[in-house]
């Protein structure tokens, strides 16, 4: 597909990464930055921390009550093993590449082709977790024991030097995260007002929009029921100064309404004709 | 056919993509049968062919964003993660793993530099002339205390109900550091940290144990002796693997960068599992066997019988073969 120097421009300022699927069809996802990975990951924290808790209660709880508190130290032991180091890992791979923390925030890890994770990829970029902390500030001169403070300038540095926001855990497994997001369809803008289909039915009957402009129309008719009239005027001027001398209308006919009968004759009616009857 | 009648016609299938992708989406544990699937995957096929034409459609950029939406959530409901395959892993673990150990170069550094550092700390904590106190600087005097005070009686066997809660404290312990060493190689120098550091400082304990007038030192290999060599190698092996990633980004052999840790990745994933699989083994044999009160030649044997299995492992099975596929 051909794009124009204006929609690559505003590709990097999305944050949009395309994706060829195996059906030949390009689209795009739309990246997740720190913003959202960072609560979502904060999100996980609480919920192991929960976990946790519960667990120690569990636990000693059935060692008052039972005895044989040791085995379930033990089991416990283990569960903290498993969830210190493989939470994100063993997650990600059974729940299609999703956390609990990713799902609150609709986020989803994949492969940087766009193909689903595996098992190998989602347990190896979160191992590498562990880098994403440092360097670690000991804080010994507190008095703190051995304690180690994170700074995690790794985890926070590494996602500015690329373009799909990789943690260095993603770099070394091709995984990135993206966002994916439920959006409601936008049907056609209706446009009831009688004298835009006249005005519609009067344009020019070889008229051709070009897509750019009929980009620009769709984006403005959609959002206008949003603005005031003062502010439509505004910006509906900028295209109807050119427009009006090209298609040889009075300068009498209202920007707005110009705008909205080139958004009825591209998307709406089929031919001045029909748009007549219509009206 | 205008845009309007096209959005029309096409709106009610979309929404049928969506709904579906919804209960995907909400409910992990939902099987479609064989007309729904096939269902979904038309859905999710005419979607991008919609996808595909919406610029010779002229769709509004509202539409045309919707619909790359639309697509990306039924694309990754379709294409699902694939969870492990165990066939795979042991064949990788048995045949693949032995023989890049035996070749690769990293491994042997990590194990000079390893074994290198423990003989040296060794050495010098266990020679009463060369440096008196490197013991004491290297282990701090309350760790030598501690070490002297749970040595101090003959290993006699503890009360077996601990024993489940020691092993999995060494599984935690133990594989945490492995996969830190692992992890830390990543960027070099933590990974090389770590592990000159682990060496210094077991080297320090087992010299500072070897030393005549130390009287835990027999209890204190009396305990050491069954564990040491699956341990030990596996901290040599997680080194050594992460010791190649952190490698791979300085060293590309051509490709790029991320193209050769993302290469890497494939081949040291492995490498560290067999080193965690040796770190359970070392674990299970420490919380069982190595307090227990079975006499000396036991654990000696279960050492000899340990280190030949390794031996076996990186030997027989990882010599290099001429017939490879």
């Amino acid at each position: 597909m051909v794009r124009d120097a204006s929609a690559a421009s505003t590709k990097s300022l999305d944050s949009t990464i395309d994706v060829v699927t195996p059906e030949n069809i390009s689209f795009e996802y739309e990246l997740a930055g720190p913003f959202r990975r960072i609560p979502a990951y904060f999100i996980d924290l609480a919920i192991r921390l929960v976990i946790w808790v519960v667990l120690l209660i569990a636990v000693s709880l059935s060692g008052m009550a039972v005895g044989g508190g040791e085995l379930a130290i033990a089991i416990w032991l283990l569960c903290w093993f498993v969830m210190e180091w493989f939470y994100g890992g063993l997650l990600e791979t059974y729940f299609n590449g999703q956390t609990f923390g990713k799902r609150m925030f609709g986020l989803r890890v994949l492969r940087t082709d766009g193909q689903p994770i595996n098992g190998l990829q989602a347990v190896m970029r979160n191992i590498l977790r562990f880098v994403d902390m440092m360097p670690l500030i000991s804080l010994q001169e507190f008095e703190a024991g051995p304690l180690a403070l994170p700074t995690c300038m790794f985890g926070l540095l590494a996602p500015m030097m690329n373009r799909r926001y990789q943690r260095l855990g993603d770099l070394v497994c091709g995984t990135m995260v993206v966002v994916e997001e439920r959006r409601w369809a936008v049907a056609m803008a209706r446009l009831d007002d009688a004298a835009i289909h006249r005005l519609a039915a009067e344009l020019p009957g070889n008229l051709t929009v070009s897509h750019k402009l009929s980009r620009a129309l769709a984006t403005y008719v959609e959002r206008r029921r949003y603005l005031s009239p003062l502010r439509r005027a505004e910006i509906a001027k900028h295209l109807g100064d050119i427009l009006l001398p090209q298609l040889k209308l009075p300068t009498s006919v209202d920007h707005d309404g110009l705008l909205c009968a080139l958004y009825v004759r591209t998307f709406v009616a089929p031919t001045a004709r029909e748009a007549t009857a219509h009206v | 056919m205008k845009t309007a009648e096209l959005l029309a016609a096409r709106q009610s299938q979309w929404n049928e993509l969506d709904s579906v992708c919804a209960q995907l989406e909400n409910d992990r544990w939902r099987r479609l049968n064989g007309t729904q699937v096939s269902r979904f995957a038309a859905l999710y096929r005419s979607a991008c062919a919609d996808l595909a034409l919406a610029d010779a459609y002229q769709l509004p950029p509202n539409t045309i964003q919707y619909l790359h939406r639309l697509v990306g959530r039924a694309h990754n409901q379709l294409y699902r993660s694939r969870t492990f395959d165990f066939a795979a892993w042991t064949r990788l673990l048995l045949t693949d793993v032995p023989r890049r150990i035996f070749t690769d170069g990293c491994v042997q550094v990590a194990f000079a530099a390893f074994w290198g550092v423990f003989l040296i700390s060794a050495y010098l904590a266990a020679s009463p002339t060369l440096w008196p106190d490197y013991a004491e600087h290297a282990l701090g005097h309350e760790q030598i205390q501690a070490m002297e005070d749970s040595f101090s009686e003959p290993i006699a066997g503890r009360n077996a109900k601990y024993n489940p809660l020691m092993a999995s404290f060494y599984i935690y312990h133990n594989t945490g550091i492995g996969l830190k060493c692992f992890a830390g190689g990543l960027l070099v120098l933590p990974g090389i940290l770590i592990t000159v550091f682990n060496a210094a400082v077991l080297g320090a304990s087992f010299g500072y144990m070897a030393r005549p007038d130390v009287p835990a030192g027999v209890n204190f290999f009396h305990f050491v002796t069954a564990h040491g060599p699956f341990e030990l190698t596996a901290i040599v092996l997680s080194a050594g693997a992460g010791l190649r990633l952190g490698l791979s980004w300085l060293r590309t052999d051509g490709l790029t960068r991320t193209d050769s840790l993302r290469k890497s990745a494939n081949e040291t994933m492995p490498v560290m599992g067999a080193a965690m699989v040796l770190f359970f083994l070392a674990a299970l044999i420490e919380g069982f066997l190595s307090p227990s009160a079975a006499p000396y030649v036991i654990k000696a044997i279960v050492a000899i019988i340990s280190s030949g299995l390794l031996m076996f492992y990186f030997v027989v099975l990882g010599f290099p073969r001429e017939t490879e596929l």
